[in-house]
């Protein structure tokens, strides 16, 4: 079969029966087109988001404080490649080539969100990624693990989230050890999560008052909203946190959480600086995420450069 | 299905797996691989996130499907 050519062949009658019934859609047989192309594009930001978090991590892992240390973050980016794997391989199943996903594609094509574009420059700001960033990993991909209507990527995601808690772990362990150090190891946390809090709020996207209609929801191919999975990532993180003596600009309001600055609101990349006093609108945001971040161009280059350069004539 | 690799001629594996003797085999991946040693490796190294006690790899076309979901068995 060519890729890109699988063709979406299911009946709308039977794909409405079985999406009714609460069923698993299992081939492109069962699919309708509509489902098909949504199905591929959620794909598309789960495996873009897993491959783009090994550059990122490895920039950074290259600044562990110790060998073992180096091993537990290169053992964490294995991980995120065979994740990344597991989404582009059921991609590669529903027509499209994995090579060209990967290798052949623009940078500011890839689909991941913008904070993994902000450079990760210390062991520091590694692990506060390990317990921030893949925390909102683990509420993205427990919903889709939990309510997702397409049966081979429900079931490939048993692995990736046994994987999720482990570099959750790390990453927990390791912030609040340096927050037990104190001194500088702990002023220079502070300073990690003061930026990386706020762009891993964002990570979620478009409040729910924003984004009215929600095709991901109608195929259940998510069970929760925007606005519920940011909550439910801030009802982890603001209390571990505040358990470990880290400030975050967050708290809790009867059952759920409130943030103690205008969202959204600007951010200058280059200084990982957020302007609480200069609130901005989604557009600006949209804007943004859609001109990439600085390390956009160098983390995709550093898994596409092997390939150009070695690739054997078929 | 045909892939397009590095390699000009790969096959896809499935990799069943279980983690207690009393458990069956379950499907929990596939890879896909120039041949059976390299399949081997990747389904090691890919598929590491428990302690298996039994780990296999099939080649995909070596499964003779008899009916899929969906497709009508000799009891529907």
């Amino acid at each position: 079969m060519t890729p890109g050519t699988q063709p979406a062949t299911g009946t709308q009658e039977r794909f409405d029966a079985l999406m009714k019934r609460g069923e698993l859609i299992e081939s492109p047989s069962e699919m309708t087109p509509d489902y098909l192309k949504e199905l591929k594009h959620t794909l598309i930001v789960s495996g873009d988001t897993e491959l783009i978090s090994a550059p990122a991590y490895y920039l950074a892992a290259r600044k562990a404080p110790s060998v073992n240390a180096f091993m537990t973050g290169i053992a964490i980016i294995q991980d995120e490649l065979a994740h990344a794997h597991i989404a582009y391989h059921i991609l590669e199943e529903l027509g499209e080539s994995q090579e060209a996903l990967i290798f052949k594609r623009d940078p500011k094509s890839f689909r991941y969100p913008y904070a993994f574009d902000v450079p990760l420059e210390s062991w520091t700001e590694l692990v506060v990624a390990n317990a921030m960033y893949d925390q909102a990993g683990f509420c993205l991909l427990g919903d889709i693990h939990h309510h997702c209507s397409y049966g081979p990527w429900k079931r490939g995601l048993v692995k990736v989230m046994a994987e999720e808690n482990f570099h959750l772990r790390n990453g927990r362990n390791w912030c609040k050890r340096i927050s037990q150090a104190g001194g500088a190891a702990r002023e220079e946390l502070q300073r990690a999560v003061d930026w990386m809090f706020p762009l891993t709020v964002e990570w979620f996207g478009l409040p729910d008052s924003l984004k009215q209609h929600n095709t991901q929801l109608d195929y259940r191919l998510k069970g929760l909203t925007n606005d519920q999975l940011r909550q439910q990532w801030l009802a982890t993180v603001v209390p571990f946190m505040e358990s470990i003596g880290v400030a975050v600009p967050a708290h809790q309001v009867d059952s759920h959480y409130e943030l103690e600055y205008p969202f959204p609101c600007t951010f200058d990349a280059g200084s990982k600086r957020w302007n609480f006093k200069d609130a901005c609108t989604w557009d600006d945001v949209l804007a943004r995420w859609r001109a990439r971040g600085p390390r956009n161009a160098e983390m995709v280059a550093l898994f596409q450069e092997s390939f150009k350069t070695f690739k054997v004539p078929g | 299905m045909e892939y397009v690799r590095v390699h000009p001629q790969v096959r896809e594996y499935e990799v069943f797996a279980r983690k207690a003797r009393a458990e069956a085999l379950h499907l929990v991946g596939s890879v896909v691989a120039p041949d059976d040693d390299l399949a081997r490796a990747y389904a090691r190294a890919t598929y590491d996130e428990e302690r298996w006690v039994e780990l296999v790899i099939v080649p995909k076309d070596a499964l003779l499907t008899l009916w899929a979901p969906g497709e009508e068995g000799p009891d529907s």
